[in-house]
């Protein structure tokens, strides 16, 4: 392609970069901005700048109970992900059928269908005369109906029940690329089908297998919409909260606070386990949740 | 060895039983007759009389979110064809570091950008007297920064694989440049657009934390709508509508997927 060319294809992207900087940078560097400032309710901020907002969640340790509480149920919704998603997409990859697109496709579906409906459906799943007290009532599980709706149990089934779509989708990418002739080899040396499982195919799969935990933890970082309902408003994670800040109080700069506070741990943890896990190339770690 | 074929077909069934389970039950449960104030399952006695009462309140939400995302969709689809032509045929320096900066909106939660656009929107009035916050142009904003990853993405796969010298042939050959866009480069790269047109339509159909705060009770979205419905005031039409979105979704995607292929429908999934 000519160089006058090339130049013109590049004045293709100013359009998109200003709507996108008008939409996105700048409002962002003003709302975190805020942070920085002190609340005087109605949308107000003091005059000077202050670092209060981040004294006030270093010092109270409700905020650093919820920080906690939302990395940790992210965390453990990320690895069931993992432990069921993995299975499923290898299955899935070394599927030969022409019902594996259905399959495939049907996962796309339930990860686009809008999350109120899916944490509707999971509060029947869950609820006291649902399906799955039925089914432990029928078993003999004492105590059973057990509380599995507003609660951290049901907000776990609720981020699970997000991310796992996509994990199984972003691990069946991976396997996909694994020759199955490597795991023929294998077992044509005399390898049992776990250990060549464990020796094979998991050491290939472990960029995508970080890669996915990781975009699973990010959504559930920043999911929203099913804790809300699933937690009834009794599991309260940062996304909860930094909405009840800003809408019941109105304080702006300490919802900003947490917004930070957020987005930064989940890059503070992406960081750790790229470092200390692998380093994948083209590392597509997607994902803030809704 | 038997045994862990048996443990992962369990796993399967499992997996695909959890992920399945809510849409089946809200499925099910809309077929309950009778008059309830909450979810009756298994249902006691099956009817469509709730299809027959799908609450008319929710008409209008419904219109609301279907040109929300019609408009988000057009408007992504040309800043998103715009910037992928500059990313991929430009080769710009540093592309990959552009190529971050239009995914970013996905790395932030939604909540945080739906406070962050109310922010924004007052600021515009008190600068400017410009009065956007609760009306459908407030929304439009929201979606198009949501949707806009999901188009760059799509349309910069198809292009990444495109040929140029089939351009040059056409150009070679006589073709005009118009001609040249809408006989070759268009039909290539339009599977990509139409990827992220389905991207762009669902997510900015189905968002809730995005755009609850920018929302007034004039353009309630029906996500939103539902949020707070489930919320606070369940009654069992919603799940007769909430039936009805899941039958069109599925069908919008799997009408998608035979259209498109596969392929391509997995691709947008983690935007630019």
């Amino acid at each position: 392609m000519s160089d006058p060319m090339r130049l013109r294809w590049r004045l293709f992207v100013i359009p998109p970069l200003l709507v996108s900087f008008v939409l996105f940078v700048a409002p962002q560097v003003a709302f975190l901005r805020g942070s920085f400032f002190r609340n005087l309710g109605f949308g107000q901020v003091g005059p000077d700048l202050t670092l209060e907002n981040y004294v006030r969640f270093v010092t109270d340790g409700f905020y650093q109970a919820a920080l906690a509480r939302t990395a940790g149920l992210s965390l453990a919704a990320a690895l069931l992900a993992l432990l069921l998603g993995f299975p499923i997409a290898y299955r899935l990859a070394r599927a030969r059928t022409r019902w594996r697109s259905f399959w495939l496709t049907l996962l796309i579906a339930s990860s686009l269908i809008t999350v109120v409906i899916k944490a509707l459906g999971m509060m029947i799943l869950l609820s006291a005369h649902g399906p799955v007290n039925l089914a432990l009532q029928a078993l003999g599980v004492p105590g059973a109906p057990l509380p599995l709706l507003n609660n951290e149990v049901g907000v776990l089934a609720g981020l699970v029940h997000y991310i796992l779509p996509l994990v199984v989708l972003t691990l069946f990418g991976v396997i996909q690329t694994i020759p199955e002739s490597l795991e023929a080899a294998s077992r044509s040396l005399g390898a049992t089908g776990w250990r060549t499982v464990r020796r094979v195919v998991l050491p290939l799969a472990l960029p995508g297998l970080v890669a996915a935990g990781l975009m699973g933890f990010n959504l559930a970082m920043g999911a929203f919409t099913s804790t809300a309902l699933l937690g009834g408003g009794r599991v309260l994670t940062l996304p909860v909260l930094i909405q009840r800040k800003a809408v019941l109080e109105g304080d702006y700069p300490f919802a900003a606070t947490l917004a930070l506070v957020l987005v930064l741990s989940g890059v503070v943890v992406n960081l750790i386990v790229l470092r200390s896990v692998a380093r994948p190339r083209h590392l597509a770690v997607a994902g803030a949740g809704s | 060895m038997r045994l862990g074929r048996l443990a992962v077909a369990a796993i399967v069934i499992l997996g695909y039983g959890f992920v399945l389970a809510p849409l089946v039950l809200v499925l099910v449960a809309s077929l309950a007759g009778g008059q309830t104030h909450y979810v009756v399952f298994p249902p006691t006695s099956l009817s469509f009389e709730w299809y027959l009462r799908l609450p008319v309140a929710y008409l209008r939400p419904a219109l609301t979110s279907v040109a929300v995302a019609l408009g988000a969709c057009l408007v992504s689809m040309v800043l998103g064809v715009l910037a992928a032509f500059g990313l991929v045929r430009g080769r710009l320096p540093g592309r990959n570091l552009l190529r971050a900066y239009f995914n970013a909106p996905l790395q932030i939660p939604f909540v945080v950008t739906g406070i962050v656009f109310l922010q924004f929107y007052y600021a515009l009035y008190g600068l400017v007297g410009v009065r956007v916050l609760g009306s459908v142009w407030g929304l439009l904003g929201v979606h198009v920064f949501i949707t806009l990853p999901y188009m760059i993405g799509t349309v910069g796969a198809v292009l990444e694989r495109f040929d140029p010298s089939l351009e040059e042939a056409a150009l070679t050959l006589g073709a005009s440049r118009w001609s040249t866009l809408r006989r070759v480069t268009l039909p290539v790269i339009k599977p990509g657009i139409i990827a992220g047109a389905l991207y762009a339509f669902v997510v900015s159909f189905g968002d809730v934390p995005a755009s609850m705060f920018v929302v007034s009770e004039q353009t309630m979205t029906l996500p939103v709508r539902l949020f707070y419905a489930v919320e606070f005031d369940y009654t069992p039409a919603l799940l007769a509508l909430c039936s009805v979105v899941v039958v069109l979704s599925l069908a919008l995607i799997f009408g998608m997927q035979r259209v498109l292929g596969l392929d391509l429908v997995l691709r947008g999934r983690t935007g630019a």
